[in-house]
């Protein structure tokens, strides 16, 4: 049985990576997939949590299936969020000069 | 004897492969991820994002919770990239990699460590909480089933199906609303006395209309007049 701190360290390390990507990149469509990348690195160490706890039982089935539909929604919206800053600003690089319609 | 020896070379066999298929996700899904954050790209980096979700689908088969692994390929694979795919097809300016702006070593630098920060802070949050006292007594054990966790799900606790259900419905609604905002904002049933004509600074575009209007009888005036 694979050991449950080798699931634990790519968990972190997928939820640092996403942390990367949110604190550097400039870029909407990359700070929403470091966000993506969190969220996955989440639900590994949630599942991770459930199977080596005896206790701990569905309920991280029923939070990680919460998390993924929840992380489906939040992509909808921000998509929608992007393309209303792109029609405003001209730009989804939230570090370029940005066009303002005054 | 021999049989025992047997099974416990076949048990450490299996062992070896589960072993060696963890590392083989693990690589493939940390690779998958940096490129997908890194690639100049961006429609190579979203599919990178999809290539990742679906081998971390990989890691939740190991974990024997085959339900998770489906929903994991149908909607983030499925999805949740497609959804990123039409998002950039959808903006032009987003595919042009030279416009992208690139951070300066430093604050590439000071980036890297704030991530380690966010690392450390979540494993040693995680790893302090006190989850077996968080779960009530009682609670059924995990037994990998999909049955058990489809009789979890929508019988005993079915508020988690109708949160889902809400959620998606909120977001759905709100995503059309913001993106349909100023079609809205024409409509008749929209515009009165609590609507958008409260705001003065529309009071300059309704204007022309009404210079177009006085223009348009003005036009028709001599029409009438030549009629009598």
């Amino acid at each position: 049985m694979i050991p449950l701190i080798n699931f634990l360290v790519v968990a972190f390390m997928l939820i640092g990576l996403g942390a990367y990507g949110m604190i550097v990149k400039r870029n909407l469509i990359r700070i929403l997939i470091g966000a993506e990348i969190m969220g996955n690195g989440v639900n590994i160490a949630l599942v991770a949590f459930a199977l080596y706890s005896d206790v701990f039982s569905y309920t991280a089935q029923g939070l990680v299936i919460l998390v993924i539909s929840v992380a489906a929604a939040h992509t909808a919206v921000a998509l929608v969020l992007m393309l209303m800053f792109n029609k405003r600003y001209g730009t989804v690089d939230l570090g370029q000069p940005v066009d303002t319609e005054e | 004897m021999g049989g025992n020896a047997m099974q416990t070379e076949i048990e450490f066999l299996i062992d070896l492969f589960e072993q060696v298929e963890f590392f083989l996700i693990a690589g493939l899904v940390l690779i998958l991820a940096y490129l997908a954050l890194e690639h100049k790209d961006i429609v190579y980096a979203v599919f990178f994002f999809g290539f990742m979700a679906s081998m971390c689908a990989g890691f939740f088969l190991l974990l024997d919770a085959p339900f998770i692994a489906g929903m994991q390929i149908a909607v983030y694979t499925g999805g949740i990239s497609a959804l990123m795919i039409f998002g950039v097809l959808l903006l032009p300016r987003a595919q042009d990699s030279s416009l992208e702006v690139i951070q300066s070593p430093l604050a590439r630098k000071i980036g890297l460590r704030l991530s380690v920060v966010v690392m450390g802070i979540s494993a040693a949050m995680a790893l302090i909480f006190p989850w077996p006292e968080t779960v009530p007594e009682g609670a059924p054990e995990l037994s990998q089933s999909l049955e058990g966790l489809a009789v979890w799900l929508w019988g005993t606790h079915g508020i988690y199906v109708q949160i889902i259900a809400l959620i998606l419905l909120t977001s759905l609604v709100g995503a059309i609303a913001i993106l349909k905002m100023e079609k809205a904002e024409s409509f008749e049933s929209i515009i009165g006395e609590f609507g958008i004509e409260a705001d003065p600074t529309l009071d300059d575009e309704v204007e022309p209309e009404t210079v177009d209007d006085v223009e348009l009888d003005a036009v028709d005036a001599p029409a009438e007049v030549a009629e009598e």
